[in-house]
C-alpha cells in the first residue's frame, strides 16, 4: 500500500508534509501505526476516521507536541521532533474544540498568541485587525470571548492562524458542533485559505463536509491509514465506482442501452421501469440520451455523487473492526 | 615578782635620766657671771582675777658653793596667796648645786575681787653672803589671750600613692580656758585631706579642748593616685579665737606600678568564630610610677573556651610604657552566635588590672556553605530535569 | 535528542499575561483584601502596644512585625498563616484550568516550549505574591513612620528585606505545591481541596502531632518531668519533626531575622549560655546565618516541588 502512495506522492510537487512510518505508542498500544503520507503544497488534505483513530495524535506529532515513538515526519522541511519551534512558527493549529481565555477580548486573545509568535507590537495590531476582518469578527473584536458562540470561536481560531501567516493550517474537527450556517461560513474560509496557497490539513469525522473541500483524504482506521486518495479514487476503490445513477423511464431495452454507456459498471433493474447503475463519472447526460434513443419517456434521472459516507459505511461494513473505538 | 622588780628598776632609771641631763647642763662652758640669780622667762605676767596662775622660776647658782637659800615672796597684796612650789610641793628653801639651777613655781591665787592695779611681787632667796631677788610685775586683766600648740608625733610618713597617710596630731590648749580649736590642712593640689577623731571615723573640723588639756586628732591625707614619687609637705593650721598654731607634716610618696589592660586602641570588643582560634590584641599599660615585674596574664572565659596568651608573661614594664600581648581565643564549638563576656587579667605582685572583653562569636560558615550546597543540589536536580524533560 | 531553540522563548509574554491576569482577577483581590485587613488589624494592635511602651528599643520597626497583642497574632504570624492561602489561591488551577479551557494545545501550538508556559506562569504567580508582600512591607514601614515616628535604621531595613525575601520563598513552596497539584489533578476543585488539606494539616494539625510523635519516639523521662523540665530528647525530636512544616521553618527564620537577640533556634544547653551576654543583638550577618538553614529548607523545598511539577507537566500529554 505504501508503495502505491509513494508513487502517487512522487507525481506531486513539493510535499510540505511527509510522514514515513510515523508511529505513536502508549505502552504496547499503537495509536498511530507506521503511517506514510505526503501532502502537497496548496492542497486541502482530509484526515478521516472515527474518534480515536489516531488523527489528533498524528497532528500533535507533526507539531512536536507529543513524542514520536518511531518513524519520522517532516513539516516544511523541518523535523518537529528536533525543531518544533521552526515548525510551529510556520504552521497554524486549530485544535478540536478550541478554547480561549474567556475573560479576555478577541483582540487580547489574539494579541497574546501573537506575542508568543514573537511579533512586534505594530505588526501585531495590524495583522490582528486584518485577520479579524477576514473572519468577520471585527465588530466583536473588543468583546469578551465568553460571549462568543462556538462558530465565532472557531473563526477566532482561524484568525489566529491568519495572524501567524501560516503556510500550513491544521484544523482538528473544525466544524463539529457548528450549526449548518456556521459550517458553511467556515468551509468558505477554508476555501479562501486554499485560494491563498495555504496548505490545509483537516481532520474530521463529518464526512460530507470534508468531501466538499478536500482535495484528498486519508482514511484512518485503528491507527493506520486504510485508504488515501481523492474521494472519487476512493469510491472506485471501495465501491467499485464512484457515481450511482438512477433512471426511471420506460422504453425497450433501456437496461441494455444504459449498460452500453462507456464508464458504466453494472446496471441493476430495480423494477420494470427503474434502473440503478454505477459509473466512474456522472453519466446522466448519456443516460438521457440512451432513453431518448430507446424512444422511452424519462421520468426521473438522479445521480448520487461518490460519497465518503458511502465509502466509509461500505468500508467499515466490509471490514468490521472492534478495536478502533477502544483505542481512544 | 621578777617583772615587778624590773618595773621598779626602770622607774628608778627613769628618774635618774633627768638628773643625768641636769649634770650635763652643769658642764656648760664657764661663765663670766658668778653669783646667785632668781630667774624667770617672763618677769611681767598677766593673770585673771579669780584664777590660779603658775609662774615658772629658776634659782640659778653660778659658781657658788652649795648652800641653803631661804625663799620668800614679798609685796603680796592682801587677799592674794603666793606660794612657792618646788617639785609640786610648797617649799621654803632651795639648794642649787654649783652651776646648776633649781626649778621653782610661784603659784598665785588671785582673788576674784582683786583690784585691777598692777602689783609687784618680789621673790627673794637669801643665803649666807648671797641673795637673789626677782621682782615680778603682775598685771591683772579680765581675759588672757588664748594659746595653742600643735605637734605631730610622726610628722613624716612614707607610702605608695595608693596608701592612706595618717598623722596623729596633738593639740594642746596652753591657755587658761577651754577652747574650741578648728583645724585646716594646706596640701598640694588634688590631695585629699580629712580630720577624724583619734579613734574613730567621724570627720571633724573642730574640737573642744579644755584649758591646759591636749587632744589627739588624726589627719588623713590621700594623694592623687596618679602622683609621681616625691616629698609633699602638708601644713596644718589650728585656730582658736585669736590663737593659732602651725605644724608641718610630710608625705614621702614612693613609686608604684599601676597596670591597665585594654584592647588595642582601647577596644574592648572582639570577634571570634566558634571553634576557631582568633587573636585579640591586648595592650598592658603601666600607668604607675614604678616598673612592674613579672606580669602574668590570665582570663576567665565561658565554659569550653580556650584562652592563652602570647607571650604568657611580661618580664618588666617600665612606667609610662605599654606592651601588646596577643590573646589567642578559641570559643567552644558549641558557642552560640552573639556576644560573650571574657574577663582578662594582668597581675604583677599585688597589682592587678582586669578588663571585660565582649567577644562577638560568629558561627562557622561551614553550615552556610552546606546550605548553599543543598540549594545547589536542588538546582542541579532542576537542570537534570530540564535536560531530561525540557523543551517539549 | 536535542531540540533546537530556547526553552525560555515566550516566558516573558506568558509572564506578563499571567501577571496581569493575576493582578486583575477578583480572586486575587479577595485574597489581598483578606491579607491586608488581617495584617492591618495585627499592625494596629502592634502599634498600640508599642506606643504604650516607651522603652528605648533600637529595633522598634522590627517590633512592628513581631509584637502580638492578644487576641490577634503578630503580623508575621498572620502572614505565616495567610501566605500559603494566597499561594494556593494563585496556583491550584495554574495548569488544569488551561486544560479545562482547552487553551493548552492552542497556546503550545505557538512557537514556544511548554517549559516557557510553566515557568512563565509560575514566575507570574510568585511575582504577584512578591508584589503584594512588597506592598505590605511598604505599608508596615509607612505606618511605622507615621505612628511611631522613628525613621528605620539601615539594619532594620536590611532585616525587613530579609523577611521579604524569605516570605517570597515561603510562598514559593506553597505555589510549587499548588502548581504540582494543578498538574496532577485535572479538576481544579480537587487540586484546591488537596492543597488546602495539606495546608491545614501542616499549619494546624502537624504542630500538635509532632510532639505526640516525638513522645512516642523518646518517651519523656520522669526525672526531668519531676523538675518541671522537658526531656531533651523529646524536645529535639519535636523540633525536628515540626521542621517538616514550611510554616515552622518560616516562623523560625522570621524569629532569627526579626528578633536580633535570637542567638539560636535549637534547644540550648546551659554551658552554651554561660558567659553569654544575653539580650545583645546579633549582627545582621549572624542572624542571617541562624535563619539560613530554614531559608535553605524553604528554597530547596520550592525548587524540588517545582521540579516535580515540571517533570510531571513535561511528561503529560497535551491532549489527555
Amino acid at each position: 500500500m505504501s508503495e502505491q502512495q509513494n508513487n502517487s506522492a512522487a507525481t506531486r510537487p513539493a510535499a510540505v508534509i511527509a510522514a514515513r512510518d510515523l508511529t505513536k505508542r502508549y505502552g504496547k498500544t499503537s495509536v498511530v501505526d507506521a503511517i506514510n503520507f505526503d501532502i502537497a503544497k496548496g492542497e486541502v488534505f482530509g484526515l478521516l476516521g472515527p474518534n480515536g483513530a489516531g488523527k489528533t495524535t498524528t497532528i500533535l506529532m507533526m507539531l512536536g507536541l507529543t513524542e514520536i515513538s518511531a518513524g519520522r515526519v517532516s513539516v516544511l522541511g523541518f523535523d518537529p521532533a528536533r525543531q518544533p519551534l521552526q515548525v510551529k512558527r510556520r504552521v497554524g493549529y486549530l485544535p478540536d474544540a478550541v478554547g480561549f481565555y474567556d475573560h479576555l477580548t478577541a483582540v487580547e486573545n489574539l494579541a497574546y498568541a501573537a506575542k508568543l509568535m514573537g511579533l512586534a507590537m505594530a505588526e501585531r495590531s495590524r495583522r490582528i485587525a486584518a485577520a479579524l476582518t477576514r473572519v468577520r469578527l471585527l465588530d466583536v473584536a473588543e468583546k469578551r470571548v465568553a460571549t462568543f458562540s462556538r462558530g465565532m470561536r472557531q473563526r477566532l481560531g482561524l484568525a489566529e492562524i491568519i495572524v501567524k501567516r501560516a503556510e500550513i493550517a491544521i484544523l482538528d474537527e473544525p466544524t463539529s458542533g457548528l450549526d449548518p450556517q456556521a459550517t458553511i461560513e467556515f468551509l468558505d474560509l477554508i476555501r479562501e485559505l486554499k485560494a491563498e496557497g495555504v496548505t490545509v490539513l483537516l481532520s474530521s469525522h463529518m464526512l460530507d463536509q470534508v468531501q466538499r473541500v478536500c482535495d484528498r483524504v486519508a482514511l484512518f482506521r485503528a491507527g493506520k491509514i486504510a485508504m488515501m486518495g481523492s474521494v472519487a479514487e476512493l469510491s472506485v476503490q471501495v465501491l467499485g465506482a464512484g457515481f450511482v445513477v438512477e433512471v426511471e423511464a420506460d422504453g425497450a431495452g433501456i437496461a441494455r442501452r444504459l449498460a452500453a454507456i462507456p464508464g458504466v459498471g453494472n446496471v441493476e433493474t430495480l423494477a420494470d421501469d427503474r434502473f440503478r447503475m454505477t459509473a466512474d463519472r456522472d453519466v446522466r447526460a448519456d443516460a438521457a440520451r440512451a432513453v431518448v434513443a430507446a424512444n422511452g419517456a424519462l421520468r426521473r434521472l438522479s445521480v448520487d455523487e461518490p460519497s465518503l459516507e458511502a465509502i466509509y459505511a461500505h468500508y467499515f461494513q466490509a471490514t468490521p473492526s472492534g478495536g478502533v473505538r477502544d483505542a481512544a | 615578782m621578777r617583772a615587778l622588780d624590773v618595773a621598779r628598776l626602770v622607774a628608778t632609771f627613769g628618774l635618774a635620766v633627768p638628773l643625768a641631763i641636769s649634770s650635763v647642763h652643769a658642764a656648760e662652758p664657764p661663765h663670766d657671771i658668778k653669783g646667785l640669780y632668781m630667774m624667770t622667762d617672763y618677769p611681767a605676767v598677766t593673770v585673771r582675777p579669780g584664777t590660779t596662775s603658775n609662774i615658772s622660776l629658776r634659782l640659778q647658782n653660778y659658781d657658788l658653793g652649795p648652800q641653803r637659800y631661804k625663799l620668800s615672796v614679798e609685796g603680796v597684796p592682801s587677799g592674794w596667796t603666793a606660794t612657792l612650789l618646788g617639785g609640786g610641793q610648797p617649799v621654803a628653801a632651795a639648794m642649787p648645786a654649783p652651776d646648776s639651777s633649781v626649778p621653782l613655781q610661784l603659784r598665785l591665787d588671785v582673788p576674784a575681787n582683786a583690784s585691777l592695779a598692777e602689783q609687784t611681787l618680789t621673790v627673794k632667796a637669801e643665803g649666807q653672803g648671797s641673795e637673789a631677788t626677782l621682782p615680778i610685775v603682775v598685771a591683772l586683766a579680765k581675759e588672757l589671750p588664748a594659746k595653742l600648740t600643735v605637734s605631730s608625733k610622726l610628722p613624716e610618713l612614707r607610702g605608695s600613692p595608693k596608701s592612706n597617710f595618717e598623722y596623729t596630731l596633738t593639740i594642746k590648749n596652753d591657755s587658761g580656758r577651754n577652747l574650741v580649736a578648728s583645724f585646716a590642712a594646706a596640701a598640694p593640689q588634688n590631695f585629699e585631706t580629712s580630720f577624724t577623731e583619734a579613734y574613730g571615723t567621724q570627720e571633724l573640723s573642730s574640737i573642744p579642748i579644755d584649758a591646759g588639756q591636749s587632744k589627739d586628732i588624726k589627719l588623713k591625707v590621700r594623694p592623687p593616685s596618679a602622683i609621681d614619687a616625691g616629698h609633699f609637705p602638708v601644713k596644718v593650721t589650728v585656730n582658736a579665737e585669736d590663737a593659732s598654731a602651725q605644724t608641718e607634716v610630710a608625705l614621702d610618696v614612693a613609686g608604684q606600678p599601676q597596670l591597665q589592660l585594654s584592647g588595642r586602641d582601647g577596644l574592648l570588643s572582639a570577634r571570634a568564630v566558634a571553634a576557631q582560634q582568633s587573636t585579640i590584641p591586648v595592650v598592658v599599660t603601666n600607668s604607675g610610677t614604678a616598673p612592674a615585674d613579672n606580669i602574668e596574664l590570665a582570663a576567665t572565659a565561658p565554659s569550653g573556651w580556650k584562652v592563652t596568651f602570647q607571650p604568657a608573661k611580661i618580664e618588666r614594664l617600665v612606667p609610662g610604657k605599654d606592651t601588646e600581648v596577643q590573646a589567642l581565643v578559641t570559643p567552644s564549638d558549641k558557642s552560640l552566635a552573639g556576644d560573650y563576656q571574657l574577663a582578662m587579667r594582668a597581675t604583677s605582685r599585688g597589682e592587678t588590672a582586669s578588663s571585660q572583653f565582649r567577644v562577638t562569636v560568629s558561627t562557622s560558615t561551614v553550615w552556610g556553605m552546606a546550605g548553599a550546597g543543598v540549594i545547589g543540589v536542588a538546582l542541579l536536580l532542576m537542570l537534570g530535569a530540564v535536560a531530561r524533560f525540557g523543551r517539549r | 535528542m536535542r531540540r533546537e531553540g530556547s526553552a525560555f522563548q515566550g516566558v516573558g509574554a506568558v509572564f506578563v499575561k499571567e501577571l496581569s491576569d493575576n493582578i486583575s482577577s477578583v480572586r486575587m483581590l479577595m485574597l489581598e483584601l483578606l491579607i491586608v485587613l488581617t495584617a492591618m488589624a495585627a499592625l494596629y494592635e502592634a502599634i498600640t502596644a508599642l506606643r504604650q511602651n516607651t522603652a528605648e528599643d533600637p529595633f522598634l520597626l522590627l517590633r512592628l512585625f513581631t509584637v502580638s497583642q492578644a487576641p490577634l497574632p503578630s503580623f508575621v504570624a498572620v502572614l505565616g498563616f495567610l501566605i500559603p492561602l494566597m499561594a494556593i489561591g494563585l496556583g491550584f488551577d495554574l495548569i488544569n484550568s488551561e486544560h479545562n479551557r482547552r487553551t493548552l494545545s492552542r497556546i503550545l501550538a505557538q512557537p514556544i516550549y511548554r517549559d516557557a508556559l510553566l515557568l512563565g506562569k509560575y514566575l507570574a504567580g510568585l511575582a504577584t505574591i512578591a508584589i503584594s508582600l512588597t506592598a505590605l512591607w511598604l505599608l508596615v514601614i509607612g505606618l511605622g513612620l507615621i505612628f511611631l515616628g522613628v525613621p528605620p535604621g539601615g539594619e532594620e531595613i536590611a532585616r525587613s528585606l530579609a523577611f521579604l525575601v524569605i516570605a517570597v520563598f515561603y510562598a514559593g513552596v506553597w505555589l510549587s505545591l499548588a502548581m504540582l497539584l494543578s498538574i496532577v489533578f485535572r479538576s481544579p476543585a480537587t487540586a484546591a481541596l488537596v492543597a488546602l488539606g495539606v495546608w491545614l494539616f501542616l499549619t494546624v494539625l502537624w504542630p500538635m502531632l509532632a510532639p505526640a510523635i516525638a513522645q512516642a519516639i523518646v518517651p519523656p523521662d520522669p526525672r526531668f518531668a519531676a523538675l518541671g523540665l522537658d526531656t531533651p530528647g523529646t524536645v529535639i525530636w519535636t523540633q525536628l519533626l515540626q521542621r517538616f512544616s514550611p510554616n515552622d521553618l518560616f516562623g523560625e527564620a522570621m524569629l532569627a531575622v526579626l528578633s536580633p537577640t535570637t542567638r539560636t533556634l535549637g534547644p540550648v544547653f546551659l554551658d552554651q549560655i554561660r558567659g553569654a551576654v544575653m539580650g545583645a543583638p546579633l549582627p545582621f550577618g549572624q542572624s542571617v546565618m541562624i535563619a539560613w538553614p530554614q531559608t535553605v529548607g524553604l528554597i530547596a523545598c520550592t525548587i524540588v516541588l517545582f521540579v516535580a511539577g515540571y517533570v510531571l507537566f513535561q511528561r503529560q500529554e497535551v491532549r489527555a
